[in-house]
């Protein structure tokens, strides 16, 4: 029972989040809101039983990524946003249905295989359970996304930095 | 008598008639002309002694090669006969031909064209010659040719006178029509027979037995018919004879050599030549009633002339057609010798009107003449013998026997009594124009304009020469030669007092009538207008040829018309079509729509191609998302 | 809760993400929607990891830590282009850098 009003608050919340990180002009707002929609999402890993990745969740996402898109935020633009219409001109009702069609496309597994699986089994794997599946079966995976990130910091650097072009009147400030 | 030598006797003329073709000088061609008959003359008078050697049983020398060979078997000889008939003829010719080739030299001496007078002269004379020797009838149609042409050149010599180059078409064209018969027959005995050899040692032409029939008659009679067509045409037998007065247009030696002596005995000597096929089919009976018509009313025609040439020519007619008779009713002899004696006096007259029409200064109208005798005392002598021998009159002239003996022939075979009477008549008819001529040219007062005066010795030489014959010929040749030929000789006593009474009845009858009048100023009371027109003749042949030759002229100058509209047509419709492909097919389908229209398609779908890439990301998103919607339900479906 | 429930409201996540991918002319605002379009395939991920027969392989989890990690690798580069870009166009309006477009 409580798992059912706990699953239906938290969905709320993410939808709300999500929509209104997408919908707002004001970008700081937007950023917010998409914080509130990383923190909805955590609270459902929770109740999926899934406690590392909930954590790792609000470390890395709402810590991180959050906080960085803040930053760009501020540093790419005026605060308010745009002063242009939000929206684009182009055509945002063929947006809405190529969307509406996903939503169906995806759920179309589901639907056509009627009887839903059993709930979850009680067994809970501990992080040491993960730690050791890292460290064993899937290093490789690690030590590459460990590059990954390697590369992606130098490249973030590198871009943000901007490369100084041989043009003469055009020089990156 | 070898081939070389009787091939010589129409080759020398010929060989004249080449080398006068290129001579200038008038005299020159005149000398060539003359001796190449000369000699001709000599080798035919020796032809005829060898000839008249034979007995009539005897089979003809023949001397044959072989010249065509058409197919497998049949094979068409080129070669010489030689019988009394050959001989005869071709002593004739050369005989009187270079009588008249002397008497050309004098008449012709004026005319700028003198040398080619004689080249067409001896062109004749190689062409008659070869005509009556020859052993084939496809040769003989071949000289009959070359003879029409020669005539047809020598007629209208002074073709810059219109009325003689007319003269000269409308005796080429007659005579054609008849020998469109001719060839016909020609082609027919080929058909029945096979060969066109006329001697072969039995298997020639006139030997073999033709049984075949045609058309319900037999193949002879309609063979020797259609020969007999073409005989009407060159010898001027009705309703082909209105080329020969016309063709007085020519020079007097033209008539005298061609119209009076030999062309239009070709005619008489073809009838003469295939008696076997007239014989054999039974035809002789229309050569004589067409000969007898002929003679008849020729005889009248002629009272109703008054051109001296004219008179003759109708009488030339007449003769011709008593020739006819005397081939239908009595054969060969009797046919061949009025031929011979016919051809010497018609010379002398028609030689004898030349003089005379010299010496009145070119003039031809004998209304114009008058009182000839004293000036021109030998031609007028020399005409008059001629006269003579034409009337027939008795004993004295070599006419008189020839034209007894067509009388006899006829009064002998009892259903060719009327042909008796009707050549008895022309005879009479004869007598009287001849008179009536005479009385006109030599009695009276000159009514001209010029004093006449006599012709020069070249000219009056061969009247003489040609008058003895004239009177002496007939007795000679009775017995010598016409025994020889086919037919028998009569003697009839009635027949003879009939010729007789015609002879001086007529001359009686002319002196009567035009005696004494005031000839020239006073009306000829026998030239009524039917006689002078000629009995419409040649209105009557104009009006009904003539307006269908006409009315052909207009059918084929129509369908020319209608051809030239077809290929007018055809070209509108061509360029039509041809523009409809171009504009049309060309120009519309190929290049507007076809090429030009698939550059525009080809560039406006690449333009439409390129629209999706806009630089627009949110739009290469959705791209995106609808790929992977389609690959979702790509792969759910496959599942 | 079944799966069911789950897989909904992350195809609904997911969906609201791609709407704000589509509609949006705000670079930074597309980052944000793709953003929320990689945590709704988290979701997934997990919820099917919790409703699957074996869960001690620990596939789930496993998955989401890695997507995670590169998602936020991805972030940071993202905003580093971004910069760039509004150094180069004054603007992070997606409408005005069309020039790759045609003419």
């Amino acid at each position: 029972m409580n798992e059912v009003v706990a699953f239906w608050i938290l969905s709320i919340i993410a939808i709300f989040g999500a929509l209104v990180a997408v919908r707002k002009r004001n970008l700081i707002h937007g950023v917010f809101a998409l914080l509130v929609f990383f923190a909805g999402l955590s609270g459902l890993f929770l109740l999926l039983l899934a406690e590392f990745i909930a954590a790792v969740q609000v470390l890395v996402y709402i810590g991180a990524v959050g906080i960085l898109l803040l930053f760009a935020i501020m540093l790419t633009e005026r605060v308010t946003g745009d002063d242009d219409r939000r929206v684009t001109s182009r055509g945002w009702f063929w947006g809405l249905v190529v969307t509406a069609a996903v939503f169906v496309v995806l759920l179309l597994p589901a639907i056509q295989q009627l009887p839903p699986p059993k709930a979850a089994q009680t067994i809970d794997p501990s992080v040491k359970e993960l730690g050791h599946k890292l460290m064993n079966p899937y290093v490789v995976t690690l030590e590459v996304l460990a590059l990954l990130l390697t590369a992606a910091l130098i490249g973030a650097v590198t871009a943000a930095q901007g490369v100084r072009m041989p043009k003469e009147e055009d020089s990156p400030e | 008598m070898s081939t070389t030598t009787l091939a010589l006797i129409p080759l020398l003329p010929l060989l004249a008639a080449a080398l006068t073709c290129a001579l200038q000088n008038g005299r020159r061609a005149a000398g060539v002309a003359i001796v190449a008959m000369l000699a001709s003359c000599g080798l035919a008078l020796s032809a005829l002694k060898e000839a008249c050697g034979m007995k009539p049983t005897d089979d003809p020398l023949t001397f044959d090669f072989e010249w065509l060979t058409v197919g497998n078997d049949t094979v068409i000889n080129f070669g010489f006969v030689l019988d009394p008939l050959t001989g005869v003829m071709a002593a004739m010719v050369t005989f009187v031909g270079l009588l008249i080739f002397i008497y050309s030299a004098g008449y012709m001496k004026e005319d700028e064209r003198m040398a080619r007078f004689f080249c067409y002269l001896s062109l004749f004379a190689a062409g008659m010659l070869g005509l009556v020797l020859v052993n084939n009838l496809l040769l003989l149609f071949m000289c009959w040719e070359i003879v029409g042409v020669a005539s047809y050149l020598l007629i209208s010599f002074w073709f810059h006178k219109p009325e003689a180059a007319a003269a000269g078409k409308k005796a080429f064209i007659v005579t054609r029509i008849g020998d469109m018969g001719f060839l016909i027959g020609i082609l027919l005995a080929f058909k029945t027979t096979g060969t066109l050899t006329l001697y072969d040692g039995g298997q020639g032409l006139l030997e073999l037995p033709i049984g075949a029939t045609v058309l319900g008659l037999k193949a002879s009679a309609m063979i020797s018919l259609l020969l007999f067509m073409g005989a009407v045409g060159k010898s001027g037998q009705l309703p082909l004879h209105v080329w020969l007065p016309d063709a007085m247009e020519g020079p007097t030696p033209v008539s005298a050599l061609i119209h009076a002596a030999t062309m239009v005995a070709a005619g008489v000597f073809l009838v003469a030549r295939t008696m076997p096929l007239f014989e054999n089919g039974g035809t002789l009976p229309v050569v004589a009633w067409t000969g007898a018509i002929t003679a008849l009313i020729a005889a009248f025609i002629a009272l109703g002339q008054y051109d001296i040439k004219r008179i003759l020519a109708y009488s030339t007619v007449s003769q011709l057609g008593l020739m006819m008779v005397g081939l239908g009713v009595g054969g060969v002899a009797v046919g061949m010798f009025h031929l011979l004696t016919h051809a010497f006096f018609k010379a002398l007259l028609f030689l004898g009107a030349g003089s005379i029409i010299h010496g009145c200064h070119e003039e031809q109208d004998i209304r114009k003449m008058g009182g000839i005798w004293k000036p021109m005392r030998v031609t007028s002598i020399a005409y008059l013998c001629g006269t003579a021998a034409l009337v027939a009159l008795p004993f004295v002239t070599s006419g008189y026997y020839s034209k007894d003996q067509i009388l006899a022939a006829a009064w002998e075979e009892p259903l060719m009594r009327p042909v008796f009477w009707i050549a008895a008549a022309a005879s009479l008819l004869t007598a009287v124009y001849m008179t009536r001529q005479c009385l006109y040219v030599f009695a009276g007062e000159y009514r001209g304009c010029k004093t006449p005066h006599e012709s020069p010795v070249t000219m009056t030489t061969p009247l003489v020469i040609l008058a003895l014959f004239a009177l002496g010929m007939g007795m000679v040749l009775e017995k010598s030669i016409f025994a020889k030929l086919q037919g028998k000789l009569i003697h009839d006593n009635f027949v003879i007092a009939v010729s007789m009474a015609v002879a001086l009845g007529g001359i009686a009858l002319g002196w009567l009538i035009y005696r004494g009048r005031a000839l020239g100023q006073a009306a000829d009371p026998l030239a009524v207008t039917p006689l002078v027109r000629k009995l419409w003749f040649d209105e009557l042949y104009a009006a009904t040829v003539g307006r269908l030759w006409a009315l052909a002229i207009v059918i084929f100058e129509q369908l020319n018309e209608l051809l030239h509209f077809v290929r007018d047509l055809a070209v509108l419709l061509a360029d039509r079509i041809g523009n409809a492909f171009a504009v049309g097919g060309d120009r519309k389908l190929i290049d507007t729509l076809a090429f030009d229209g698939m550059c525009n398609r080809l560039r406006s779908a690449g333009h439409a191609v390129t629209r999706p890439q806009n630089g627009f990301l949110p739009g290469y998103l959705r791209l995106i998302a609808l790929g992977a919607v389609a690959l979702g339900l790509l792969v759910s479906w496959m599942k | 809760m079944t799966l069911h429930h789950y897989l909904i409201l992350a195809a609904l996540l997911f969906c609201v993400g791609l709407m704000g991918a589509f509609t949006r002319r705000n670079a930074i605002v597309v980052l944000f929607s793709v953003e929320i379009m990689l945590n709704a395939a988290n979701l997934n991920f997990i919820a099917f990891w919790r409703y699957s027969e074996n869960p001690a392989l620990l596939h789930g989890p496993l998955f989401t830590l890695f997507a995670i990690a590169v998602a936020a690798a991805e972030v940071a580069v993202g905003l580093a282009l971004v910069i760039a870009v509004y150094r180069h166009f004054k603007t992070v309006d997606l409408e005005s850098m069309d020039t790759l477009r045609e003419e």
